[in-house]
């Protein structure tokens, strides 16, 4: 008998299927096996998928949630999922199916079913009662991405220890225009007599 | 911003303990912020929630913040302040699990 647990946030609903891992002591209503997830967003063709997917997409909400707040254009691209926002209310989810000849499922969401997956996801992470095994985060930061963080640390290492370097140079040869040179004073006071 | 005469600097735990209030004031109005969203998508249609509460949050603003502010004058501009204000929200949306409080602050250091 497998066990279900729901997680449920206003128009949206994450259901997970699965069983507990008997050889790690684990009690009988834990899940650490999924079998099958689903999500079901109102108005909107249902997702499901496999184990694998699940923490991908995830993944994908999250870090596309983050470029949203900081980016004025959040482009989340992987061979899973594409996320683009078409505006700032607006964003366009495009699900890639792993079967050949399945065109991929394309869905429009606002900010409002955004805020409920995301939240919807958050319960899972902080439930008890699921294990789901962890990624690396910054592995699925989109290409892009991660070559544009990249260049911009590579930029500022490049080019702020030479402009420090000329700065101070210049700073401590500014300040010797200012000293007393005591050889041009006598080459003056030799030139009114020159014979 | 704010129309205040004294300039203290906020210390660390007061910030700290601004942010869990924060938190667990969005997790009780989540379905009002959730709304107010919800009505910006469809302007079209239900346009009533958000006119309401931008114009309140105009006049919030107008009575507690400094309105010399060129920053300040940029959130009474109701052509401008949208972004803002969504931003705003979906970050208070986004903290309401119980690991909000570190989320929020994370939010706001990157902000």
């Amino acid at each position: 008998m497998q066990n279900k647990l729901l997680f449920h946030q206003s128009s949206v609903s994450l259901e997970i299927i699965g069983l507990p891992d008997y050889s790690n002591n684990e009690n009988k209503d834990q899940i650490s096996i999924i079998s099958q997830w689903k999500l079901t967003i109102v108005d909107k063709p249902l997702i499901e998928g496999k184990i694998e997917h699940l923490r991908p997409i995830m993944d994908a909400f999250y870090i596309y949630s983050n470029l949203l707040i900081k980016n004025e254009i959040p482009i989340y691209e992987s061979k899973l999922i594409d996320i683009k926002a078409d505006n700032l209310q607006i964003h366009n989810i495009v699900l890639k199916s792993s079967k050949a000849n399945v065109k991929p499922l394309v869905l429009k969401i606002g900010n409002s079913l955004l805020s409920d997956t995301l939240n919807c996801f958050d319960q899972l992470n902080e439930s008890p009662k699921v294990r789901i095994k962890k990624t690396d985060k910054l592995n699925k930061i989109p290409k892009k991405l991660k070559f544009g963080l990249n260049k911009k640390v590579k930029f500022f290492n490049f080019f702020i220890p030479p402009f420090f370097a000329i700065l101070s140079l210049i700073l401590f040869s500014y300040s010797f225009i200012y000293f007393y040179s005591p050889f041009e004073n006598i080459e003056k006071k030799e030139l009114p007599n020159p014979e | 911003m704010r129309k205040s005469y004294v300039n203290n600097n906020i210390k660390v735990n007061e910030f700290d303990a601004l942010i869990k209030i924060t938190v667990e004031m969005s997790k009780y109005l989540y379905p009002y912020i959730r709304e107010i969203l919800k009505s910006k998508e469809d302007i079209k249609e239900n346009s009533i929630i958000w006119d309401d509460f931008n114009k309140r949050f105009i006049e919030l603003i107008n009575e507690r913040f400094n309105v010399d502010s060129m920053r300040v004058k940029k959130l009474l501009n109701q052509a401008e302040n949208g972004e803002i204000i969504i931003k705003s929200l979906l970050i208070l949306s986004f903290c309401i699990s119980n690991q909000g409080y570190q989320k929020l602050k994370n939010f706001l250091y990157d902000f």
